[in-house]
């Protein structure tokens, strides 16, 4: 008698635990790589450094768990930031104009020249930084003191951002041959430097948020911004900060792809991960209504959109079909993480005990 | 008298926005006229339907999706689905109007699907119809990989008829002009115009979607069927995507997946810029008409000023948006009554607002430090020759006669500042042979060179993958178009693509920066 109900109530802490949906959505999609797809699972090591499909995975993906740290946030107060692809496109030309200058003359004129910068790294980074903080400056602004709707006050810099982008590199697509500039992107220490930049951000925000009240702020915003305003914090600040971080992520985003594919091409990076970063967020259970959040879950969320496009390319479906079956996953996602499915996920444990 | 302009305009608030657009709408074009003498043309004017029937009948559909408190973005994924399937189907030996009629059921019953999705399973109408975009742009790879040319007479005969307007005729053949015309997606575009006005004003079903859109909870215990009506309106909205989708293939004559990126980021603008508020339940479809004029003459303007580059459209775009959503964000926070100003006491405070007016401006003139520069320095540096460039077609053929003549590349360069049009042959021998038309140039490079610059097209830019496919579009100002064929053991390719960065694969652009270092200088045409 008294081990079943142990069990239903291990069961029941482990189900209600944030990261244990995305979790296990995740090794479902591994589980089925191991089965379907030789080698999927194989690690190679070279030179100290490891390569293969799982560190592919955590590589690909660090872009989308960058965005969905901040978008965590965004969403957490009840908002929504469909600007970060712009913002990415704009923080990634900034970069590669600061890199490499020539496009502002008229023509596409090619540095081979790997230690030729026009700035030093450091100025690069942080000029594309503050840029995006900038913009997230702009859509807090909106949302928090204009009182626009998230949605719509973040689809102005969402169609604008992109004009913005090549207005900056005049309309071309900048090659970065800056090679310590690529080392952001490409770079591996033993596993691929991006990851480190996603962990490090990671571990940066869940300190500041769940390390001080401020975590906790964001989430009463979400639940209800008016009575928090009675209770004394201050929700017009607090959203702006959300939107700021969010700005911040989407800017280190930005200087990851753009280093991965050493071009700043203003049109297509960063193309569609708005949504991808949504998606991250609500396979990692924060409601799209604000409230409780977990930075982790999303990331894992980051990683099993990821992993699914992974292990369909694996199979060999081509690149632009793969939406196809991405989307059809997507809502199997969503139907699967609805209430019923996880209220009946749950009552698995407590059946238990009345039998 | 300031009283009764004030009374005024409270009471007909909502007309305000779409009196707005008209006005700007108007105003736009009028001042463009007197700059522009090209504008004057009628037919200039009547193009600016011509070009954006697909965007106003794709509109139409959003309206009411808008107004009902949802949004679609799926449009553009219905829009090439469309595209490819009736270009697939025609290419198949289909009946043209079996085509029509089986894609607008197509569209309708993706619309129903969607639609299912977020009134049944409480799904959010952003995440459902980005799902059924994915769907749709990814179908479309299934189906063809490459694009599909159109070339069924009876689409030809849709997509060419000029329809003249009677009364206009008259007064171009007094002026000695050539009659403007019209075409029959612009017809279609007014009929569905005129059928939504009436369906959103006059019927059961219009009010409603506008009741829906209010506060969807009232509706529903008023007892209006919210989930019929909803089910209605992504319907209807499936079925205009599929009509704007027609009159784009139409438009193109061809099919293909990457057609129409960000259309639906469009369609929301004109939209909005119509003044029906984000938010649903307040707007005017005739309001979205204006929405789309707005579109269409800022384009244009753009075009006619020519200095300015393609993507200050978007910028344009953001910021009148931004301007309508601000005001309509001002009128609707003015009539919220009592509560809203009991709110607003205790929201703003002086100091707030203080510090929001200096962060704007602060906004403001950082963005502009960092942009200013930025306009200024190319438009010195620009001459006004390369205005009047008229970008000829590739000659393939004559580029692939190099090929059989035993060239390994043969290269083809057209258009940028100068409008040139030169074409260069290298051989496997090293000899390097180049023609602008006037003169010619040649050069002997290194064989072992170009041997292993080959190699690296070929392994490190992957010249022969999957990954380099032809991406021409109407190059910008300052741009070139490069069309290039490499030929490399046993396997032969030709691409074309355009500077300007719209859609160029990375590999193209080391392909050409390797390729250029091979040639010889040119003398400048004359």
């Amino acid at each position: 008698m008294n081990k079943p109900a142990n069990f239903s109530r291990t069961w029941k802490k482990i189900t209600e635990n944030r990261i244990f949906f995305p979790l296990v959505l995740f090794l479902l999609i591994l589980f089925f790589d191991f089965l379907f797809i030789p080698g999927f699972f194989n690690i190679e090591n070279r030179d100290g450094n490891l390569y293969g499909s799982l560190i592919d995975i955590l590589r690909n993906g660090s872009v989308v768990s960058l965005l969905a740290i901040g978008m965590t946030l965004v969403i957490a107060t009840g908002g929504i930031d469909l600007s970060v692809g712009a913002v990415m496109a704009i923080s990634a030309s900034v970069a590669g104009i600061l890199m490499n200058p020539s496009a502002l003359k008229n023509e596409v004129f090619f540095v081979t020249d790997p230690t030729y910068t026009f700035q030093p790294l450091w100025v690069v980074i942080c000029v594309a930084l503050f840029v995006a903080i900038l913009c997230g400056l702009w859509n807090g602004m909106l949302v928090a003191y204009m009182k626009i709707q998230p949605m719509v006050a973040t689809l102005i810099l969402m169609i604008a951002g992109r004009g913005i982008a090549q207005l900056i590199t005049n309309g071309l697509r900048v090659q970065i041959t800056y090679r310590p500039f690529s080392v952001i992107g490409q770079g591996w220490f033993i596993l691929p430097f991006s990851l480190y930049i996603v962990l490090f951000m990671l571990l940066a925000t869940w300190l500041f948020t769940r390390r001080t009240a401020i975590g906790m702020f964001i989430e009463s915003v979400g639940i209800n911004f008016r009575s928090s305003f009675f209770s004394g914090v201050k929700e017009k600040n607090i959203k702006l900060l959300v939107y700021i971080i969010c700005g911040l992520t989407a800017g280190i985003a930005g200087l990851v792809a753009s280093s991965n594919i050493r071009t700043s091409d203003a049109n297509n990076i960063g193309l569609f991960t708005e949504l991808d970063a949504i998606l991250a967020v609500v396979i990692g259970g924060t409601s799209m209504s604000g409230g409780r959040f977990s930075l982790v879950a999303s990331v894992i969320g980051a990683m099993v959109m990821q992993a699914v496009t992974q292990s369909m390319y694996a199979i060999g479906v081509p690149a632009f079909a793969l939406q196809a079956i991405k989307a059809v996953v997507v809502i199997l996602v969503i139907l699967l993480f609805s209430e019923q499915a996880r209220n009946f996920i749950r009552s698995l444990g407590s059946k238990k005990q009345e039998v | 008298m300031m009283e009764r302009a004030s009374n005024f305009i409270s009471n007909n608030r909502r007309y305000i926005p779409v009196l707005a657009t008209a006005i700007l709408a108007f105003s736009a074009y009028g001042i463009g006229a007197i700059y522009f003498e090209g504008l004057r043309n009628p037919q200039v004017f009547l193009n600016l339907f011509r070009n954006s029937s697909y965007l106003l009948i794709s509109a139409i559909g959003m309206t009411f999706v808008i107004l009902s408190g949802g949004i679609d973005l799926s449009v553009s994924g219905i829009v090439v689905l469309t595209t490819v399937v009736s270009a697939a189907l025609l290419r198949a030996g289909w009946n043209p109007w079996a085509v029509i009629l089986l894609v607008i059921a197509m569209g309708m019953t993706m619309g129903v699907v969607m639609g299912s999705f977020i009134v049944y399973l409480k799904v959010q109408p952003f995440i459902a119809t980005l799902a059924g975009m994915w769907f749709a742009r990814g179908m479309c790879f299934f189906i063809s990989d490459n694009a599909i040319e159109i070339n069924h007479p009876t689409f030809k005969i849709l997509g060419q008829t000029r329809l003249l307007i009677p009364g206009l005729k008259e007064l171009a053949d007094k002026q000695g002009i050539p009659a403007p015309y019209i075409s029959i997606p612009v017809v279609v575009g007014f009929v569905i115009l005129i059928a939504a006005v009436f369906l959103a004003h006059f019927t059961r079903f219009g009010r409603t979607v506008y009741a829906i859109g209010g506060n969807q909870q009232s509706a529903r215990l008023m007892g209006l069927p919210v989930n019929r009506t909803l089910l209605l309106v992504y319907t209807f909205n499936g079925f205009c995507s599929v009509m704007a989708g027609l009159a784009f293939a139409l438009f193109v004559s061809s099919g293909h997946g990457l057609y129409a990126p960000g259309f639906e980021l469009d369609v929301i603008a004109s939209v909005v810029i119509g003044g029906t508020l984000l938010t649903g339940g307040s707007g005017y479809v005739i309001g979205t008409l204006f929405g789309v004029m707005v579109l269409a003459i800022t384009q244009a303007l753009i075009q006619f000023i020519g200095s300015l580059s393609s993507w200050w459209t978007k910028i344009v775009i953001g910021v009148l948006m931004l301007i309508f959503i601000g005001v309509q964000a001002w009128l609707t926070n003015r009539k919220g009554g009592r509560r809203a100003s009991l709110d607003a006491q205790a929201y703003r405070r002086p100091r707030q607002r203080l510090a929001l007016v200096a962060g704007v401006l602060l906004t403001i003139i950082v963005l502009a430090i960092i942009f200013i520069p930025r306009l200024i320095t190319p438009s010195a540096g620009s001459t006004p020759v390369s205005d009047q460039c008229e970008v000829k077609p590739f000659r393939k053929d004559e580029a692939a006669s190099l090929i059989a003549d035993g060239a390994v590349v043969a290269y083809h360069r057209l258009a940028g500042p100068n409008c040139i049009d030169e074409m260069y042959a290298i051989y496997p021998d090293g000899r390097v042979v180049g023609d602008n038309g006037t003169s010619q140039v040649e050069a002997n490079k290194d064989p072992a060179a170009l041997t292993s610059m080959l190699m690296t097209i070929r392994d490190e830019y992957g010249w022969f993958t999957d990954e380099i496919v032809d991406t021409y579009h109407v190059p910008c100002r300052q741009c070139y178009a490069h069309y290039v064929i490499i030929v490399h053991d046993g396997q032969e390719k030709g691409t074309t693509a355009v500077d300007g960065g719209v859609s160029m694969p990375p590999g193209y652009g080391y392909t050409l920066a390797v390729i250029r270092n091979f040639l010889p200088v040119m003398p400048p045409a004359p």
